[in-house]
């Protein structure tokens, strides 16, 4: 599904990603760990498409197609996915506004019927039950004072509704209390198939108790420096980061 | 011919009486406000009034289908066509009436072509107590090319009474139509008015409307502003509370593009204590457009207990538009609460990445950010029709095929 090779991409003249490759097929979970400023979030933004981010080498082909070619919104429309590890406030929107607009746009660029209102918040009201999330949360500005969890589970709500091919969770699980974990690791579960795929970035293994990774990276100073399955995350937790960086330092 | 010449041949043709040929003698002497007169420093008549307009003529005869057109779609309707009116409801505790004659003194020099000038324009009585549901739709159509017309309205409402206006100005050709228009409303006590102006008018349209309200104790007054269209619009919105206990707010968007100018003057004069004033304006500039604001506060010294807030928020949207806001405040009371704020921005590129990134196109993505930044504002007009009116106006604008009404 995602093929990412060589990847180098930066801002000005500050590399933050160097030769990354990543192959992710469909119907796969995988983890992606490393410590602060690794460029985790560098990554996931040069999928979805900041262009902030200046790509010097290397190419991401999604389902055979140059995703570099693409815009974000373009690449949201062929099924990409971007959990925000900051998601943003938009004052003056309300969230079944903002969810409504994103939907009708996303089916107008697939040649989709749009959906009738009334269908659209029933939808939303049972992904709504599948989250736990509480009533009135529709009508409220999108994000604006929401708390630190309740951000994330509005991005997991939007993935939901989204129903994307690839989702890229950014550190979703940072901020949530353990029932919320349980609850959005649940929904992330739920939305799981064979034809999507999954890229969690996240510091503790305690995810992927509820998301069961079925490969682990470890993202340092730009780079993929080591891959393996899910045990590697439990290493991880047990041993912090120190052994790998020198055992690539070695290489 | 010029605006000045225009005025000249037609008030030579008619009688006035000695004193509105005082006025007419001294406003010909110093003729039109330039850039040098700080009230008008920056918006500059000087095209405005090098044109040639037709005064006090009359056009072709309005159809139901013009009227229809421009409606909002409320029943009772007030309707001028050229200046004559045309058509007035029938609402118990009201009377509508043809153009009378009020005094008003003052300085500005429209006001006082006004004064000299105006035979057009309503007379709305309201009874005390008389509290009427359904909103009262004023529409101005201009029907002959190139004309120059002036109304002066008064509105006098009565105690305890409440009352709705929706107002439109339009020119039905696209020609260069000028109206210089004036309405004062007398508010009397414990009442409460709504007043909506939308000016979405026709491209080469030029307007200068100005709105004296005088509120008695225990009133509010409400006056929307929403500018989408016209080439040339300056708003003069002057508030006097004479009384204790008034509430003077104002909501203002305005949404320009190409070579458009709006300008937006207010002055609220805090007279009497216990008292508030709110006025939020939101500016949305794109091509050449230009925007000013120019927001005055007064508070006299018997004035305590003024609780008076402002704000003036811009969003420039290309780079050669332009906006020039300025707050003035004069405080004499010591007892007083008074804050403003002026932003002036671009659309937030975070905010862009994440609309984008859930799928939404660039174009609607900055369209649903400028409205998100104008709905305060919007939110404020109690009339659905009109907070619907503002949306689809906003979008047409923004190009976009958006429903923001969920
Ligand atoms: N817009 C930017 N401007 C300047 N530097 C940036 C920018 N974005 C990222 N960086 C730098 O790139 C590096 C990687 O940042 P990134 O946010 O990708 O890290 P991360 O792995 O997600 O870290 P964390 O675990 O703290 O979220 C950091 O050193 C960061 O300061
Ligand atoms: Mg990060």
């Amino acid at each position: 599904m995602l093929k990412i090779k060589d990847l180098k991409a930066g801002i000005e003249d500050n590399q933050i990603l160097n030769e990354i490759n990543l192959e992710v097929n469909a119907g796969e979970v995988h983890a992606i760990m490393g410590p602060n400023g690794s460029g985790k979030s560098t990554l996931a933004a040069v999928i979805a498409g900041k262009d902030e981010y200046e790509v010097v080498g290397g190419s991401i082909d999604f389902e055979g197609e140059d995703l570099l070619e693409l815009s974000p919104e373009e690449r949201a429309h062929k099924g990409v996915f971007l959990s925000f590890q900051y998601p943003v406030e938009i004052p003056g929107i309300s969230v079944s506004n903002f969810i409504k607009t994103s939907i009708t746009e996303l089916r107008k660029a697939t040649g989709m019927k749009p959906i009738p209102t009334k269908d659209l918040l029933k939808m939303m009201r049972d992904k709504m039950k599948l989250l736990n999330i509480k009533n009135g949360y529709l009508s409220r500005n999108m994000n604006e004072g929401f708390s630190g969890g309740e951000k994330k589970r509005n991005e997991i709500f939007q993935m939901a509704m989204l129903d994307p091919k690839l989702s890229i969770l950014d550190e979703t699980d940072s901020g949530l209390d353990i029932d919320a974990l349980r609850i959005v690791a649940n929904g992330v579960n739920k939305l799981k198939s064979k034809n999507n795929a999954t890229i969690v970035i996240t510091h503790y293994q305690r995810l992927l108790d509820y998301i069961i990774p079925d490969f682990v990276h470890v993202l340092y100073d730009g780079k993929i420096i080591k891959s393996g399955g899910k045990e590697l995350a439990h290493e991880l937790d047990e041993r912090g980061y120190d052994w790998i960086t020198k055992e690539a330092n070695k290489k | 011919m010029s605006l000045i010449e225009n005025l000249k041949s037609y008030s030579e043709g008619i009688n006035v009486s000695s004193d509105k040929k005082k006025l007419l003698t001294s406003f010909f002497e110093k003729g039109f406000p330039t850039i040098q007169d700080e009230e008008w420093k920056y918006t500059s008549l000087k095209k405005l009034i090098s044109e040639d307009y037709s005064i006090g003529k009359n056009g072709s005869i309005l159809s139901d289908l013009d009227i229809s057109n421009h409606s909002l779609g409320f029943e009772n309707k007030i309707v001028f066509s050229d200046g004559k009116l045309i058509s007035t409801p029938k609402i118990k505790g009201i009377t509508f009436s043809d153009f009378s004659d009020f005094e008003c003194s003052t300085a500005d020099t429209f006001l006082q072509l006004n004064s000299a000038l105006a035979n057009n324009g309503f007379t709305i009585k309201v009874d005390s107590n008389t509290i009427v549901d359904e909103v009262i739709e004023i529409l101005f159509f201009t029907n002959t090319e190139n004309s120059f017309n002036q109304y002066r309205n008064q509105i006098i409402i009565g105690d305890n009474a409440e009352i709705k206006f929706v107002e439109k100005i339009q020119n039905l050709s696209n020609s260069t139509s000028f109206v210089n228009h004036f309405t004062q409303i007398d508010c009397g006590k414990n009442t409460n008015v709504e007043y909506n102006k939308i000016q979405n008018n026709t491209e080469n349209s030029k307007l200068i409307d100005t709105m004296n309200i005088f509120q008695k104790e225990d009133s509010t007054c409400n006056i929307n502003t929403l500018i989408f269209g016209g080439s040339f619009t300056r708003n003069n919105l002057n508030f006097e509370q004479n009384g204790s206990n008034c509430e003077s707010n104002m909501n203002g968007v305005s949404i320009l593009d190409k070579n458009q100018l709006a300008d937006n003057h207010t002055f609220v004069d805090h007279k009497q204590p216990h008292c508030t004033s709110n006025e939020m304006y939101k500016g949305v500039y794109l091509g050449n457009s230009k925007g000013v604001f120019n927001g005055k506060i007064m508070v006299r010294q018997d004035a305590q207990k003024i609780d008076a807030f402002q704000s003036n928020n811009n969003l420039l949207l290309s780079e050669n538009s332009t906006i020039d806001s300025k707050p003035q405040l004069e405080i004499y009371a010591d007892d007083v609460k008074c804050s403003h704020g002026c932003t002036i921005g671009q659309l937030d590129e975070d905010a862009l990445f994440y609309m984008r990134s859930r799928g939404i196109g660039i174009t609607e993505a900055k369209a649903v950010l400028t409205y998100a930044f104008a709905s305060e504002a919007i939110e404020n007009i109690s009339i659905l029709e009109v907070k619907l009116l503002a949306q689809k106006l906003l979008a047409k604008k923004l190009n976009v095929d958006l429903d923001f009404s969920v």
